[in-house]
């Protein structure tokens, strides 16, 4: 039985002699020479392709795209020279490796080869070792060559396969961010006698932040902003699942009633913190269309904000827990009056936890103070103006959070919703 | 964040310094997870070197009271600063974990149920 080492080296000859002979192209217009020097490189183990003159050379250096390309500097048509600098012309043959072959070594003939784009040198009437010695070196460097153009090879197929993979994504978030905005409502007239606008703005493709106006029974309009922890697709779908849970016909069933606070207590039970520490923070009204009173809690939630034309504005959030961090928390309901004219503001907290170049943030009182100076511009304007200052506080467009500011303005005596069953 | 952890007693205090954010969660969450194995019943998190706490950092500090909470262990916040006491006391999180100004209150705060 052979040795183990034994088969080590049997083996790795084997892969040796599986591996095909470097290919040497010898250009010559010199039979003789040619021929001499072609039996000699044949006997060292090379496959050796030979051609009479620089045309010739060029277009065989095409075809066997050789490992090896010796040159005679002298020949007619193209010379050496001419031929290295076609070579390295062509964008697919530049990296070849070209040796000059020449009858003198004059250094200002080697000067000139070196420049035209020759590796290296042979004399006509080099030894046979050093014949060997500069065929070996030169396949060497030839190996080197091809081995690092297959690697960018690699490199540039790995890139573009990345690429596409990218866009393939970017194709995928880009259709889940639209769902999600077609989930929020459309701008306009949520109920008779009161106007709605809002601007939302994620920070990723898809945000966490959500918000929702539409009639929650009858006379009433159900309004909710919410804020999933964290960015991205999994706050998205966290926030999405929420959304499902305060939709109408479902709030009807796993809570029987449209009460904020009920609502709160059974999103509290149902949406504990995830493993990774992961929750809502949630506001929900209720605003009672005939008598304009607004029913809210909050869990968590930085709330909503009340500007009045004939009282002191108002910030609807209280003190509490978001959701999840105590199952057995209870939220209240608290209630106030809306009147004629009256600005209704739903907003994330990222609209005011806005930081400035030097870390200040931009602060409630400050979003306050925007809202308030630009009453006397439509609900629209408004919002806008509001967005653009945070944005100039910034120094920026991409806000470092989730922005959704909702605003809702009484316009007139609302008319009482009445659906039909 | 930097985090170094002292043992005095039945409590562990984990000095924290830096900003308890998301980018950090995994060194807290390893710290805390050291500390629980080391069967800490009461954990003090020494937040007078945290400068700043972001949303995720919340849910870790519910979470972890939550989970204290599971083997009667209680985690204490101790003297957090300015802006950090503000987002605790926003969030009502002190309603969850108790806070102390000092060391010497946070470690009396907590005494261990008798054994057996």
């Amino acid at each position: 039985m052979a040795h183990p080492a034994q088969h080590r080296v049997e083996r790795a000859a084997a892969v040796e002699a599986a591996k095909p002979a470097p290919v040497i192209l010898l250009v010559d217009d010199d039979d003789i020479t040619r021929t001499s020097m072609a039996a000699r490189l044949k006997r060292l183990g090379y496959r050796v392709i030979e051609a009479g003159d620089g045309d010739a050379g060029l277009a065989a250096t095409r075809t066997h795209r050789p490992n090896l390309i010796i040159l005679d500097w002298m020949m007619p048509g193209l010379d050496g020279p001419s031929v290295c600098e076609a070579i390295r012309a062509d964008a697919e043959l530049k990296s070849s490796h070209v040796v000059l072959m020449t009858a003198h070594d004059r250094p200002d003939q080697i000067a000139e080869g070196l420049s035209r784009g020759a590796d290296d040198f042979l004399s006509k009437a080099a030894s046979k070792q050093e014949v060997l010695a500069r065929v070996q070196a030169s396949l060497r460097s030839s190996a080197l060559v091809r081995e690092i153009e297959r690697t960018r090879d690699d490199l540039d197929l790995s890139n573009r396969l990345l690429s596409a993979k990218q866009e393939e994504l970017e194709c995928e978030l880009q259709s889940a961010a639209e769902f999600v905005q077609s989930q929020l409502p459309q701008p306009g007239m949520p109920a008779p006698g009161l106007a709605m606008q809002w601007a939302y703005q994620p920070s990723l493709a898809l945000g966490g932040d959500l918000f929702q106006v539409s009639q929650w029974g009858t006379d009433t309009l159900g309004l909710y902003i919410l804020d999933a922890s964290g960015h991205g697709v999994a706050a998205a779908l966290r926030a999405i699942a929420l959304m499902s849970f305060l939709r109408e016909d479902n709030l009807a069933k796993a809570v029987g009633s449209y009460d904020p606070g009920a609502i709160i207590n059974e999103a509290n039970r149902r949406f504990p913190l995830t493993q990774e520490g992961e929750y809502f923070t949630l506001w929900v009204g209720r605003l009672h269309l005939p008598s304009r009173a607004l029913f809210y809690a909050a869990a968590g939630h930085g709330g909503a904000f009340v500007h009045s034309t004939t009282r002191a504005s108002q910030w609807l959030s209280s003190t509490s827990l978001p959701l999840g961090f105590d199952s057995e928390a209870t939220f209240e309901t608290a209630c106030t009056q809306l009147s004629l004219h009256d600005r209704l503001y739903l907003l994330s907290d990222g609209i005011y936890e806005v930081p400035s170049a030097s870390g200040e943030l931009w602060g409630r009182t400050r979003l306050q103070d925007t809202l308030e100076a630009s009453r006397h511009l439509s609900l629209e304007q408004c919002i806008g103006e509001t967005m653009t200052t945070a944005r100039q506080w910034l120094g920026g467009d991409i806000f470092p959070d989730d922005v959704a500011l909702v605003g809702l303005e009484v316009l007139e005596d609302s008319v009482p919703v009445r659906r039909e069953s | 964040m930097r985090i170094t952890e002292r043992r005095i007693g039945h409590s562990i205090i984990l000095d924290l310094v830096g900003e308890l954010t998301y980018a950090n969660r995994t060194a807290f969450k390893g710290a805390i997870e050291r500390s629980k194995q080391a069967g800490c019943r009461h954990l003090i998190l020494n937040m007078e070197g945290v400068r700043f706490l972001d949303s995720s950092a919340l849910g870790m500090l519910a979470l972890l009271s939550q989970s204290l909470k599971v083997t009667q262990g209680v985690v204490s916040l101790l003297n957090p600063q300015s802006y950090v006491r503000e987002i605790i006391s926003l969030a009502n999180l002190h309603r969850m974990l108790p806070v102390y100004n000092t060391e010497q209150d946070a470690l009396a705060g907590y005494s261990l149920p008798a054994a057996g």
